[in-house]
């Protein structure tokens, strides 16, 4: 072939086809999104894509199943580093986390405060993500408390499921003892390295690790004082099973070991992997402390997802984002069912699904329940230090069942979060 | 004349012999030296996540009002003390006994003691943390032959975790070190041996007055090597206590704090790069410590 002719002809079809793709990748937009918890969080986002493809079919999305420990040190990592290629286009932060993240990476996040209206979702959830009067996220999911109980083990130690609404710790601990007396079963899987159940008791009674100003709130703090004493009594009960590390602790309900478990309403698709188990499980109100200001409503957990700023499907992102999670009431109402997740639209409440009865529980509408007590979550501010202090928390429990005293416990407590915070 | 070329030719093969090595020392000087030296800087900032701010000394006097940093630095030397010696000890008498032709089915012996160290770190720690869980088949068993009557909180109380870790890493390793002194062994001239029996040494004076002397410069690595890894124990603890040092941090290590003060914590960069160069200091003593005294004993 004559060279002449030959290559301007090659460079025509090169630059076609360079421009060809474009033109596809223009069009073409895929949203890359990290998130933990393939039966929760990566299942909803899996159904949200769908729903916005569908509406939107040159967008597609690509979502990546992640440990969350994982997530967090992948963001972390890539955001101090400061080269934003490895980062995803919308990523998941637990809301203890969020202010850590917003305040550690100014700019790293989108702000959505012009986009989405936020008045259409449960405050607390739009006061964690707010900094510098913009907020970041888009509310998500709920940890609204309960407790379910096994229904069986407690009608052979003498309990109906009336005797297990708005009960007290005491109370609790009582039934506990009879139930393990009656039936040999322990009352609940408890992993003494986990402050999960300190964090629930102290948010019903209104209070946190740290005041409205962020500052430390440990010494002072009657909440979180009587949080500490409950887990004692709990302990020298000797009415719970010691577990190490989640999955264990998960176990010890998912095998029939333990009579209630007290946590998230987002665990409810785990107490429900065990069909052998429908039926025989209750939900009612966590109990509550004998304090000011206690009440039987509280959180633990529950995530939001946020936008990166220098993503480059940012405005699709969004838009995505607005579409389904602060407009589709549908979408709620579906991942509900299948997955048990109460979201922060306040909308969604109205839906159909909420009023269900669910067999699992015996035929319970425990969705109205959940939603009912979401409402009655106090807000507290979760400040940036919440993992620090968790930590100090675990790091002192073995002194207090060990005998030495609540307030010295405290003390303990306080010095640790105090060199840790700053 | 000669001389020149010579000199032509010398700066010949020095220039070709910087370019070869150039590269290497570019990666080098890129992702090695450049690395240490900034976090040195970064050890005198503080500040959340990017928002670092020069801070001089104050991460080092932060170090010793902290009461997490010197939980992990005690628990950190603890594992070194009781860790290091017990095998170092059992690696030796372990090499020594398979060092005796006479024994049956050595290779398999050591083999088997040898193959733990093939295994990933994260899959065993994930195992033991399984075989001595609350009702593990460790726990049982011990309960089925009657050594003990109620199951050993392996993961859930201090000292049993802290026992945990370090069986834990002395199965890991100690096959690891029993290789070298095999080798090492291999390597003394087997006419020692018989004019020490022909002179009616006791085995047991053999091996202390022979074969733990000419095994000495490899001890002292051995020493050296696990002091370094003992130090650096990050993946152990990690994995068996879900990355927080639990229960009560009873086996929080310097390297999982580090971790914890970058991934878990508040990120603070500076902080944690301070309390790595403790690390480094720290290796740096013990292994001048370990030199000194073996060095001491020649003499």
């Amino acid at each position: 072939m004559d060279m002449r002719t030959y290559l301007p002809r090659f460079a025509a079809i090169v630059l076609a086809g360079a421009s060809l793709m474009a033109v596809t990748a223009a069009q073409a937009k895929e949203i890359t999104v990290w998130c933990w918890d393939p039966n929760f969080n990566v299942a909803i986002m899996k159904e949200a894509g769908a729903r916005y493809t569908k509406a939107h079919p040159d967008v597609t999305f690509n979502i990546v199943d992640f440990a969350k420990a994982d997530v967090e040190q992948k963001l972390q990592t890539g955001l101090s580093s400061g080269t934003a290629d490895a980062l995803p286009d919308i990523v998941l932060i637990e809301d203890y986390g969020a202010q850590k993240y917003l305040q550690s990476f100014p700019g790293a996040f989108a702000p959505l405060s012009g986009t989405v209206d936020y008045s259409g979702f449960a405050p607390y959830k739009v006061e964690l993500m707010t900094l510098d009067g913009q907020v970041y996220g888009m509310p998500f999911d709920s940890g609204v408390t309960g407790l379910y109980y096994r229904k069986d083990y407690l009608e052979q130690a003498g309990f109906k499921p009336e005797d297990m609404q708005g009960i007290t710790w005491d109370r609790f601990i009582e039934i506990g003892q009879q139930v393990e007396a009656k039936t040999g079963k322990k009352m609940m899987g408890l992993d003494p390295t986990d402050a999960g159940l300190v964090r629930i008791i102290m948010q019903s009674a209104g209070q946190w690790y740290f005041d409205k100003d962020g500052k430390a709130n440990i010494t002072g703090n009657a909440a979180l004082k009587a949080a500490l004493e409950t887990i004692n009594k709990i302990m020298s009960a000797n009415i719970y099973k010691p577990a190490a590390g989640w999955s264990d602790w998960v176990g010890t309900f998912t095998s029939g070991d333990v009579a209630t478990v007290i946590t998230g309403v987002w665990i409810t698709g785990t107490v429900k992997a065990q069909p052998d188990q429908s039926g025989k499980w209750g939900v009612a109100p966590i109990p509550a402390l004998s304090i000011d200001g206690a009440t039987h409503a509280s959180n633990l957990g529950g995530s939001s997802w946020y936008v990166l700023e220098s993503s480059a499907e940012k405005a699709e992102a969004i838009d995505f984002l607005n579409a389904v999670y602060a407009k589709d009431v549908d979408f709620y109402q579906t991942i509900l069912t299948d997955r048990g997740a109460v979201g922060s639209l306040l909308a969604a409440r109205s839906g159909a699904a909420y009023g269900e009865a669910d067999a699992f529980f015996g035929g319970e509408k425990v969705w109205q329940n959940f939603s009912d007590w979401l409402a009655k979550v106090p807000s507290v501010n979760y400040g940036v230090f919440t993992n620090e202090a968790d930590t100090a928390v675990t790091a002192q429990l073995p002194a207090l069942t060990q005998g030495t005293p609540v307030d010295e416990v405290l003390k303990a407590i306080d010095a640790e979060v105090s060199a840790q915070i700053q | 004349m000669a001389l020149a070329r010579r000199g032509g030719i010398g700066r010949y093969y020095n220039v070709n012999g910087w370019l070869f090595v150039a590269p290497a020392l570019g990666l080098i000087a890129l992702f090695m030296i450049y690395p240490i030296l900034w976090s040195l800087w970064m050890s005198f900032q503080s500040g959340r996540g990017m928002m670092l701010k020069f801070a001089g000394f104050s991460n080092i006097i932060r170090l010793w009002n902290d009461p997490v940093f010197i939980k992990a630095l005690t628990n950190t030397l603890t594992y070194f003390v009781v860790q290091v010696p017990i095998m170092i000890l059992l690696a030796l008498i372990l090499a020594s006994l398979l060092n005796n032709p006479k024994l049956v089915g050595r290779g398999f012996f050591r083999t088997a003691i040898f193959l733990p160290c093939v295994t990933s770190l994260v899959a065993y720690s994930v195992l033991f943390k399984g075989m001595f869980a609350h009702d593990g088949i460790v726990n049982s068993t011990l309960e089925a032959i009657g050594i003990i009557g109620e199951p050993i909180p392996w993961l859930t109380h201090p000292f049993w975790a802290k026992v945990l870790v370090i069986l834990a890493i002395t199965w890991r390793w100690t096959g690891y070190n029993m290789i070298f002194y095999l080798a090492a062994m291999q390597n003394i001239d087997k006419s020692i041996y018989e004019v020490a029996r022909i002179d009616g040494v006791p085995a047991w004076a053999r091996f202390t007055h022979i074969t733990i002397p000419l095994l000495k410069p490899v001890i002292l690595f051995t020493t050296i090597i696990s002091t370094i890894g003992t130090i650096q124990l990050f993946d152990e603890v990690y994995n068996l206590t879900e990355g927080k040092g639990g229960p009560s941090n009873a086996t929080l290590t310097l390297s999982l704090y580090i971790y914890n003060l970058t991934f878990r914590f508040m990120p603070n960069f500076g902080y944690a790069a301070t309390v790595s160069y403790v690390i480094v200091v720290l290796v740096a003593l013990l292994a001048c410590l370990q030199f000194f005294a073996a060095r001491e004993r020649d003499r």
